[in-house]
């Protein structure tokens, strides 16, 4: 354990003592989100920064949990590797609080969330406890898994200190196509096809057009591997939709593409339901004056439109777009006016089991309290 | 705490069962219970007090309820091919889940599966090829071990280096609390916010409950295969060959490795692969994918294994080549069998740039206390298998036997590893637990065990010490004024 930690989890000691609700953050990015987290002082975690080991040879690195994502490229890229985990957001969001939000974007078509990408981790507990879960290896079933139960948990069982990850290389050719098609034809093409992108997205036309890729519904594939592997998946492409390079920069463009004040919901169904789904979603966004994409593979749509102040009638438009949204599928709320959440979001973890588990991680409920829409 | 479970082994509780599953399906006499007395580990032995065998979903809850009314303690077992003693009951219910063999669907448009706990790993790969697709993680055993048991424990196999482990294939599970509450945890048709109790529930050794059905997923079969032999007069170059393909960026679906006492036992054996027995260490590494680029990538993979100082490369010429190389590999701890009375299979991994140093010190600690170490492993995760074959009989080889795997998951622990990658904790690792997560480490786990299974009556006395459950409960006010 650091110094750093430990003077972390001193505060947190204190403030479980004190019954003092503490709201963790990073770099504060999406803080905005209106998510309703009630606290009294914040537990910051931006200056908790910095390399604790990277051994390229292994394929993993382990960082203090404040590392803004785009600095940890920087050093991968550097030994010709990358940690294939492209959350939607500024890319100077942190590590920590994308594992804390099991965040991913288009990359997790082949390589998954965060679940899948996390070793292990450090993490002070709301009693000021530090466990120091999972390890630095790519294999490991010691013990029960903290690691998996804390990713994705939204700071609510522990302040995440430090991440072990795994990475990838590069690949050698890194090819991306932009085709003008239907997201049912990209999911029919999909799964018959031999290749397996790196990224598939479905984007909706008005978004394509915003980016300069299209002017209709438009599928961004992703291809890697070696010259041979990306040339055949890129003519076999061809059949679905006469398509066209684009730069890899599109995907960073993507990522932050949200307008400054939104709000933005994620749908999700199984696969074979997608392409219903984004017919379905695509009429309700563009009427908001919204855009959509989808990772077509996962059955995931993800919606976003503008949000044009506070005021009643603003809040009634949204409150009618966004429950016309919900009943659609599975859905996880990204950002919403905090005066809309709770009317609108069902609270998460209010099962048993979970409320157990947040009873023992965090009896005194100081952490990021109603962040998950709880009740307190 | 449980109650002490002997009192419960009485006639009641047998005719109490058989009420539920019929008298056949409850054995309780010594000899009948002999079959169940250990798992896949054959060193040790702890005799069930009954041994349960339920052939449906509600019957299995039946059982468990009838239990939980009790407060009797039990242990779900599913092949009993484990490798870490997990699925042995001292004195407790047995509660067999093979018999719940239902593949209940196939869903081949969206590529998964949902099967009932006994279903056989291989056999649902069986059932789903004629959609084109398979059930990735491949254990060794998977010709007799099943899903419930994978999900329990885990489970890898040589596949997963490129397609994951358990965990990265389950959607979502029915899990039959210790208390017989029946919960969904995972979502098969979308995401969900909340905490991951589908992560948490895996691997968790059957200590937070039973799974009654699991959704997994299905990877569709490759449309191109290549399966290289690559033959090393060093360990160590073969080791270093590992390092340079894991580095290019080409992710082989497997990287096995076997040094030259492990070939020679699989030579020797029915299994006979065509290995060559002078060597000192051979890799097996498989390519698969889309056809095109896939001999550009075995071409790179050959002049790797060369370059590290391999005296000769080859490519399975078909088919039948092919399963024969892979049969000599996932029957080699059956070919071990030949050459002593006793095995002991063990499991822990370490960083792989750690390779050739870990399996240099592994040599050193096998000729200080005068063992054989057999070593076969999935070299591109780093997760080895050093295994050394005994006659029990001797007490004193056994003892010896004993510390030097003692000492050899001290040095994989100290090379930054983890004493398992895929066998789980069970009884055998016990011991070793403290050496790898600090105390507050071990009460997280315990408390979170606390949230399925307040009771701790599923599979009582595994994965955790016990000792660190007592001081994380005893103590927490303790624990939150001293330093971690």
């Amino acid at each position: 354990m650091s110094d750093d930690t430990a003077a972390l989890a001193a505060r947190v000691r204190e403030a479980h003592a004190t019954g003092t609700a503490l709201r963790i953050t990073g770099a504060g990015h999406w803080l905005g989100a209106g998510r309703p987290c009630r606290a009294d002082v914040s537990l910051p975690l931006a200056s908790h920064t910095g390399i604790v080991e990277y051994e390229p040879g292994d394929l993993t690195m382990t960082v203090r949990a404040g590392t803004p994502l785009d600095a940890l490229r920087d050093v991968a890229r550097g030994e010709g590797q990358w940690l294939p985990l492209d959350p939607f957001g500024h890319p100077g969001g942190t590590i920590g609080a994308t594992i804390a939000t099991a965040s991913s974007g288009p990359l997790s078509a082949a390589f998954g969330t965060p679940r899948d990408h996390v070793l292990g981790c450090e993490f002070i507990t709301g009693t000021g406890d530090v466990v120091r879960a999972g390890g630095r290896v790519v294999k490991n079933v010691a013990g029960f898994d903290l690691v998996r139960l804390v990713t994705g948990s939204w700071g609510t069982l522990g302040a995440i200190t430090e991440v072990s990850m795994r990475l990838r290389a590069l690949p050698e050719v890194d090819r991306t196509l932009a085709l003008e098609t239907t997201a049912g034809e990209a999911r029919r093409w999909l799964r018959a096809s031999e290749y397996t992108p790196l990224a598939a997205e479905m984007i909706s036309a008005g978004l394509a057009t915003d980016m300069g890729i299209g002017t209709r519904d438009t599928l961004l594939l992703r291809f890697g591997g070696n010259r041979a592997l990306v040339d055949s998946a890129g003519a076999s492409a061809g059949a679905l939709a006469s398509g066209r390079d684009v730069e890899s920069s599109v995907w960073d463009e993507l990522r932050t593409r949200e307008p400054a004040s939104a709000a933005v919901v994620r749908l999700s169904t199984s696969p074979s339901q997608v392409a219903a789904l984004w017919d379905r979603v695509a009429s309700i966004v563009e009427r908001a004056g919204g855009h959509a994409h989808a990772t077509v593979q996962r059955g995931i749509v993800r919606c976003m439109f503008p949000v044009q102040g506070d005021d009643a009638d603003e809040l009634a438009r949204l409150r009618g777009i966004v429950g016309a949204l919900l009943t659609l599928g599975s859905s996880v709320v990204e950002r919403l006016p905090s005066s809309l959440w709770a009317a609108m979001v069902p609270p998460a973890a209010s099962d048993a089991l979970s409320k157990g588990v947040r009873h023992a991680f965090d009896p005194g409920r100081i952490l990021n309290p109603g962040i998950l829409g709880e009740l307190s | 705490m449980p109650t002490d479970v002997a009192q419960h082994a009485t006639p009641d509780l047998a005719s109490r069962l058989a009420a539920i599953v019929g008298a056949r399906r409850v054995l309780a006499r010594p000899s009948e219970l002999r079959s169940y007395e250990s798992d896949g580990l054959p060193g040790y032995h702890a005799r069930p007090a009954l041994a349960v065998f339920p052939g449906t979903r509600d019957e299995t809850i039946a059982v468990v309820r009838l239990l939980a009314e009790l407060d009797a303690p039990f242990v779900a077992r599913g092949a009993g091919t484990g490798l870490s003693g997990g699925a042995l009951a001292d004195g407790t219910v047995l509660l067999g889940l093979h018999r719940l063999t239902r593949i209940i669907s196939i869903d081949a448009d969206d590529a998964r599966a949902v099967v009932e706990p006994g279903v056989v790993n291989a056999s649902l790969s069986r059932a789903a090829a004629s959609f084109g697709l398979h059930y990735a993680p491949d254990p060794s055993s998977q010709t007799a071990c099943t899903i419930g048991g994978n999900v329990a424990e885990n489970a890898g196999g040589p596949h997963c280096l490129k397609y994951g482990v358990t965990l990265n294939h389950v959607l979502a599970v029915t899990v039959l609390l210790p208390s017989g509450e029946v919960v969904t945890l995972g979502n098969a048709d979308g995401e969900r916010d909340g905490y991951d109790l589908l992560g948490a529930f895996i691997g968790s050794e059957g200590c937070f409950g039973i799974a009654l059905d699991v959704t997994v997923r299905l990877a569709r079969n490759p449309q191109a295969v290549r399966t290289l032999l690559a033959d090393f007069s060093s360990v160590n170059s073969a080791a270093h060959a590992v390092s340079s393909i894991i580095a290019s960026g080409i992710i082989p679906a497997a990287m096995e490795m076997m040094d030259g006492p492990t070939i020679q036992a699989v030579e020797a054996s029915i299994y006979a692969a065509g290995y060559p027995v002078d060597a000192a260490a051979i890799l097996l590494i498989e390519l698969d994918g889309a056809a095109a680029g896939i001999d550009d990538d075995a071409t790179m993979v050959d002049s790797f294994c060369r370059d590290a100082g391999a005296r000769g490369v080859r490519i399975a010429a078909d088919p039948a080549e092919r399963a024969r190389l892979w049969q000599g590999r996932k029957k080699a701890f059956g070919a071990m069998g030949r050459i002593a009375p006793n095995l002991v299979v063990q499991d822990a991994v370490v960083p792989r740039t750690k390779l050739p140093a870990i399996l240099a010190e592994i040599q050193r600690i096998a000729e200080l206390h005068r063992v054989r170490v057999c070593n076969v492993f999935h070299a591109g995760d780093g997760n080895l298998h050093p295994n050394i074959g005994y006659d029990a009989t001797s007490a004193d080889e056994t003892e010896r036997v004993h510390r030097a795997m003692a000492a050899i998951m001290q040095a994989c622990i100290d090379a930054g590893g983890t004493i398992t990658g895929e066998h789980g904790i069970g009884l055998d690792k016990l011991p070793y637990m403290d050496a790898l997560f600090t105390p507050t480490t071990l009460g997280a786990m315990c408390a979170l065990r606390e949230v399925f299974d307040p009771g701790r009556r599923s599979n009582p006395g595994k994965v955790v010490p016990v000792h660190s459950c007592r001081e994380w409960f005893a103590a927490p006010a303790a624990r939150a004024g001293g330093a971690a």
